[in-house]
């Protein structure tokens, strides 16, 4: 994929705060990228960046081979839905997403049908006439989204739109965003703290804390192969064991020597670490195929819908092990004996 | 041992009613019933007859001097609110923009004539519009003019100009409040969609303004209407207005009922006015629900 947009040895600071630290990042064409991280991570200014509502003190903003880091909001072939959505009160919907259009003088007639095909990409055919004070969450954020992609321009900015609806109109949202995506093949730039959301949307993403980026890769790369204790703590409930890092990914850990998979990012020996296990990698008795085992006692056993977690003490250590649920229930009992099993390539290392 | 606590519920209950709608009752509404009611009783001479008539109203209507000033009044006091609209915007837009302190401070030295003494203010006027007053002779220090302009002095222009400087403060604070409710989130929505600073400024600030622009007209020319002191003091032998020649049937011509009937047609323009004013702004406003 080509390069759109790339970051180059970004920095900001708030007075006294940094808030970016030299941040290097390509966003490629037609991909979803999101960032992820906790809040103060810096993956807000990050996009008030891109879209020109704040300044970078240090670095460039590469589009087409030109910085544009200084460039006037109104000068970017960038699109943004805000967080609060900041739709026009006085307008209409069609008022609101014929916005872009108007003020580029296109021709009315022009605008109206360009307004009528987004409004229907965004099923908001019918709502053309209210005013977004008549509008449900949900649908104001289809306005935001129709208002953001009306101009086609190269990159669609999306900060936090989601954090405002409850659940399940989140789901429905993430969706239908992703269908959009696919439908219109613009590049989407997507911020959330919401890692679940991250999961669940992106082709790529990019971990912040700090002012830094930790971690960039698909979200499978992410969630089971992290490069620091923070990506591992950040996408549920790891089990991390603390230990001392020994030879080719190897950990000594208070419940034995476990050997992880190792991919060049992990610590060197002699460090402290923690070897990171995902509960749903480990199963319960010796299985073919494993290489770990370890024997404990379960000390919990809680049903939580699709899934049972299990927390099983091994030497001192809980382990926390998902397993399917079943109707008739799991044959385990809190005070159980047990072995616990998993394989190598489930055993990440990174740096404590 | 319950029902005490809840007794002397509803009697302090039944105070703040009484407080809440009896202020009103006895000390706004009485009055103007007080006027409504004298201005049906007539005087000949120097004797009140105390017998209903229309008379009063009659005379506004056929005299020939009335009606004339009556529109030429609310004429004025239309150009008053034009021009505190027109000098308040840019600055309640001014301070709006200001950050931090800076903007409160500024905010607070504009209202500092609102507390100043009426009379002071209108002497201090007095003397820079005057003929001899200090705006004639830096024209002519200036050598724009060789003799002293007389359109602004002791006549309707004058009149136009001490109001307008008197009201423009209460311009200023509801478009600057109106301005300051609008999110800066709008504004960048607008740049990020393409606009330029003056389409965001017509598109998206003016009309989520309009409200405060409103009812800041509505003020200065419900305050401007209802003065009679100014132009007494400004206005010269033709700067004749409305308010002037009620306060003349209460005063000189000692006409109480003419007077109170001269009143009750202002005050109806005032409330025309103010329904004016609420239909267009709650119009604007309503948008935000």
């Amino acid at each position: 994929m080509a390069v759109l947009l790339e970051l180059k040895g970004v920095g900001k600071a708030f007075g006294a705060t940094r808030v970016l630290e030299h941040i290097d990042l390509a966003v490629e064409d037609g991909e979803f990228i999101t960032i992820l991280g906790p809040s103060g991570s810096g993956k807000t200014t990050i996009l008030r960046m891109i879209g020109g509502f704040t300044q970078p003190d240090q670095g460039q903003i590469l589009l087409d081979g030109r910085d544009i880091a200084h460039d006037p909001i109104n000068r970017r072939p960038f699109n943004t839905v805000f967080q609060d959505y900041a739709l026009f009160p006085h307008m209409t919907v069609a008022g609101n997403v014929g916005y872009g259009l108007k003020v580029r003088g296109t021709a009315n007639a022009v605008i109206k049908q360009r307004v009528g095909e987004v409004l229907d990409l965004v099923q908001l055919g019918s709502l053309a006439a209210r005013y977004p004070a008549q509008l449900s969450g949900g649908q104001r954020q289809r306005v935001a989204l129709a208002r953001a992609i009306i101009c086609q321009p190269r990159l669609i900015l999306l900060d936090e739109p989601l954090a405002a609806l409850d659940v399940e109109l989140r789901k429905q949202m993430q969706e239908f965003l992703k269908d959009i995506h696919r439908e219109i093949k613009t590049t989407f730039l997507f911020v959330t703290h919401d890692q679940e959301e991250a999961i669940a949307m992106a082709d790529r993403i990019c971990v912040m804390n700090y002012g830094k980026i930790l971690q960039l890769g698909s979200p499978t790369e992410v969630y089971y192969r992290p490069h620091s204790e923070f990506v591992a703590r950040f996408f549920g409930d790891n089990n991390l064991i603390e230990g001392v890092a020994g030879d080719r990914g190897s950990v000594a850990t208070p419940i034995g020597t476990l050997p992880c998979a190792a991919d060049g990012t992990e610590p060197a020996a002699g460090a402290k670490a923690f070897a990171v296990i995902r509960p749903e990698a480990i199963r319960i008795g010796n299985e073919p195929g494993a290489n770990t085992v370890v024997a404990g006692q379960v000390s919990s056993v809680n049903f939580g819908g699709a899934a049972t977690v299990a927390v099983v003490d091994v030497a001192g250590v809980p382990l926390r092990v998902k397993l399917p649920s079943r109707a008739e229930g799991l044959p385990l009992k809190v005070g159980d004996r047990v072995q616990l099993a998993w394989r190598t390539e489930d055993c990440r290392l990174v740096a404590a | 041992m319950t029902a005490k606590p809840i007794e002397a519920d509803r009697i302090w209950r039944g105070i703040a009613l009484l407080a809440a709608y009896g202020l009103p009752i006895f000390f706004i509404l009485l009055p103007l019933c007080g006027f409504l009611v004298y201005s049906l009783f007539w005087v000949e001479g120097t004797e009140l007859h105390y017998e209903l008539t229309l008379v009063n109203y009659r005379r506004f209507f056929t005299d020939e001097i009335y009606v004339p000033v009556l529109r030429q009044t609310v004429v004025l006091c239309l150009e008053v609110a034009g021009l505190c609209i027109a000098f308040g915007y840019p600055v309640a837009y001014f301070l709006s923009g200001l950050k931090g302190r800076k903007k409160y401070t500024l905010l607070m030295l504009l209202l500092v004539p609102l507390l100043m003494s009426y009379i002071i203010k209108m002497y201090a006027i007095r003397s820079i519009l005057g003929g001899n007053g200090f705006l004639n002779r830096s024209l002519i220090a200036l050598g724009i003019i060789d003799q002293p302009l007389t359109f602004f002095v002791f006549n309707l222009n004058a009149v136009l100009l001490t109001l307008s400087v008197l009201l423009l403060p209460f311009a200023i604070l509801p478009i600057f409040l109106s301005l300051e409710r609008i999110p800066k989130n709008l504004l960048e929505a607008s740049a990020d969609l393409g606009g330029s600073n003056a389409q965001s400024f017509f598109r998206v600030i003016l009309p989520l303004s309009l409200p405060g622009v409103i009812s800041a007209a509505t003020f200065v020319f419900v305050l401007a209407i209802g003065d009679f002191l100014t132009p007494q003091m400004v206005g010269g032998q033709s700067g004749f207005t409305f308010g002037r020649i009620i306060y003349s049937q209460f005063g000189t011509a000692f006409n109480w009922p003419f007077g109170s009937a001269l009143s009750v047609i202002l005050a109806a323009v005032v409330i025309v006015a103010i329904l004016v004013g609420a239909r267009f702004g709650g119009e604007k406003a309503g948008v935000h629900r």
